[in-house]
């Protein structure tokens, strides 16, 4: 809803009506605006004191770094816009990983079967998707209950279909996440495109549009003749479609089947959704806002690896993050599971 | 399809019409459910497990009931006044490192202290976000575990934290009346009995069961909500954290991954239990049903010899069953 901007029917001149569009839309997007300019700030320090930092390879890199965390931030972001949050994301990437990798192997690492192995991919995402939408809507059960559950099943199977690392991908699997036009990588350009795809979907579709009114009201989304449990089920098959690609990226990323890939990803892509300023209640906030979060979180990790600073005060400042952006909530609705 | 027509369209197809008796049924039905699977269990163990009843088994057995056991009993607090916590493993964490700290100087009392006192503080601040900024109880609950899990991590830089006290190992494992009963479960018992005795005998735990039935008509009533959801917390935040000294007593070491999952385990085990997400509803018996269930599945998965892959796929199949089915009962229930 903040997305919309008023028409002005001001019969004024057209500059002062373009500033006038511009303040509104600052004023409607301030938690999407915050986070950019954060992570302005914080490029520019380290800028300033690393030389490493503002190489341009290393700008690539953190772009292209932050690629499977923003696919997955993407499927969280719709969920959560729906009220609900999807903890079963990073073990759906996991699976989609361990399972591609391991046909990879079995045909003997045969560039032909590429296609039909993404393909493969993306149908496993939608399909544990798809089951944690039912379940979530045929049983009126919470739904962060439910992913949870479903993610822990999925680190059995995971931990079933292996154990060590999955070699065997073929090398020109490898090129989706290494091909580059002059300096800038081709999955950089096309995770770009995706990112302008879902905010286009999510402010200018109908579909879109009832994500955000099931989030906003359920109530008053059925009074509107929004059919709710379609929006809820296809929230989460959208959130397992981007894991499956998070999964797909972060193999071509690795280069083997990795059984600890996407480790921890679930609580970072909620972090980030949470910074970008959508509310964790459902139903307020933009996409936007989710990119913003993503690329601080990377970001940051990289500036930690630049200052070599311990690795585990990377969770703590993850934690720090999630409190203060939990803290901050206001008391605008009435407590609920 | 709306809600109200799925429900319908449901209801006439398996040929239920929610009279009061049906409603009462399913009720019943959504609180035995534990300790009769408990029974069919542990006939099965006769036949497929026999060495499930060897003596060291059960005592081990025992000691994992009496760990989760006090874990769910804070849990079930939690989810009677409508809220959940998911910070009780991070907080177990935590209490195991700091009192294993007491290797490098400090008297055990002082650690004990310390880590009873940090466990307090963080119970408090989840009931002041939840009662006071009305923070969703997973949210804050949520942020906190993420929080309290990366303060432990730099603060042990991902080392093995030394070994446990003697006296924490003999309040863990000691065997108690004649060389069976760990001390543990001893804990354990007591731990149930003062909770089932101010919930059923005292005025505050009245309190805790019209908080969580409804809030607004408690308040009405003169209950002070927010003051009955915070003690709530912080109550389930020290439960964690003996339950984590316990859990340390028996491991031995304190590692990275101690604690992992008992914020998963145990709400699996109070919503077996009976005890549903809407507050309000539900005992402790049923919890103590549920942790006995849960342990028991886990344990079988070790004694039949299989993958310990099997355990995690339990847990979740028992915790999404257990949720769909009381998500079920609710609804029929709203009816």
């Amino acid at each position: 809803m903040n997305m919309v901007i008023p028409e002005l029917t001001t019969s004024g001149d057209s500059n002062t009506s373009r500033m006038r569009q511009v303040v509104q839309f600052l004023r409607n997007n301030k938690a999407v605006v915050l986070i950019y300019i954060i992570i302005l700030i914080v490029a520019g320090l380290t800028a300033a004191f690393s030389e490493v930092f503002r190489s341009p390879a290393n700008i690539m890199n953190i772009f292209r770094q932050s690629i499977a965390l923003g696919l997955l931030a993407i499927g969280q972001s719709v969920v959560i816009l729906t009220g609900g949050m999807d903890v079963s994301t990073s073990q759906i990437a996991r699976i989609v990983c361990l399972v591609v990798a391991t046909f990879f192997a079995l045909t003997e690492s045969n560039p032909a079967m590429i296609i039909p192995l993404i393909a493969l991919g993306i149908v496993i995402g939608v399909i544990l998707g798809g089951l944690n939408g039912i379940l979530i809507t045929r049983t009126h059960a919470v739904p962060f209950i439910i992913t949870l559950g479903m993610a822990s099943v999925l680190r059995g199977v995971n931990l079933a279909i292996s154990t060590t690392p999955i070699r065997g991908v073929p090398s020109e699997y490898l090129q989706i996440y290494n091909a580059k036009i002059g300096i800038v990588p081709i999955n950089v350009l096309a995770f770009g495109a995706v990112w302008i795809l879902a905010w286009l979907v999510m402010t200018r579709t109908r579909m879109g549009r009832s994500i955000y009114a099931v989030g906003g009201s359920e109530r008053i989304a059925q009074l509107s003749a929004i059919r709710i449990n379609r929006s809820l089920v296809l929230a989460y098959v959208i959130s397992g479609l981007f894991a499956a690609l998070a999964g797909l990226m972060l193999l071509s990323r690795m280069g083997v089947g990795d059984p600890s890939a996407a480790e921890g990803m679930d609580f970072q892509s909620v972090a980030a959704v949470a910074l970008g300023g959508i509310s964790l209640y459902g139903g307020k906030g933009s996409i936007l806002g989710t990119l913003g979060g993503v690329l601080l979180l990377t970001m940051m990790s990289n500036v930690f690896v630049l200052m070599q600073i311990d690795i585990y005060f990377q969770t703590l400042v993850l934690g720090t993050v999630m409190l203060i952006a939990v803290a901050a909530y206001k008391a605008t609705r009435k407590r609920d599971i | 399809m709306s809600l109200a027509s799925i429900k319908n369209n449901f209801l006439n197809r398996i040929k239920i019409k929610p009279t009061p008796r049906v409603v009462r049924a399913v009720d019943l039905i959504g609180q035995w459910a534990a300790p009769i699977t408990i029974v069919i269990v542990l006939v099965a163990a006769i036949f497929i497990a026999p060495a499930f009843y060897s003596p060291i088994n059960l005592k081990t057995v025992a000691i994992q009931i009496a760990v989760l056991g006090i874990v769910s009993v804070g849990q079930t607090l939690a989810l009677l006044v409508r809220s959940i916590d998911l910070s009780v493993a991070a907080v177990m964490a935590v209490g195991a490192v700091i009192v294993v700290q007491t290797q490098a100087g400090n008297s055990l009392i002082i650690s004990l202290f310390q880590a009873f006192a940090i466990a307090a503080v963080i119970g408090l601040i989840n009931g002041l976000l939840i009662a006071k900024r009305h923070v969703p109880p997973f949210i804050a609950t949520f942020g906190m575990m993420i929080f309290i899990s990366g303060a432990r991590l730099a603060y042990t830089k991902g080392q093995v934290s030394g070994t446990v006290p003697d006296m924490l190992r003999a309040v863990s494992i000691e065997p108690i009346f004649g060389n069976f009963i760990p001390s543990a479960l001893i804990v354990w018992i007591v731990v149930n009995l003062i909770a089932l005795f101010i919930l059923m005998k005292t005025r505050y735990g009245r309190w805790v069961y019209a908080v969580g039935g409804n809030p607004e008509a408690s308040r009405y009533a003169g209950i002070r909500v927010d003051a009955v959801v915070i003690g709530v917390h912080v109550v389930t935040s020290m439960l964690a954290l003996l339950a984590g000294l316990i859990l340390s007593g028996y491991i031995g070491y304190v590692d990275l991954k101690i604690g992992e999952g008992y914020h998963f385990n145990s709400i699996a085990a109070t919503v077996v239990g009976g005890t549903t997400f809407l507050g309000g509803r539900g005992n402790l018996f049923g919890t103590i049903a549920g942790v006995g269930l849960l342990i028991l599945l886990l344990n079988l998965v070790v004694v039949l010899g299989l993958p310990i892959h099997w355990q995690h796929a339990m847990q979740g199949i028992v915790l999404v069953v257990a949720t769909a089915l009381q998500g079920f009962r609710q609804f029929l229930l709203s009816r």
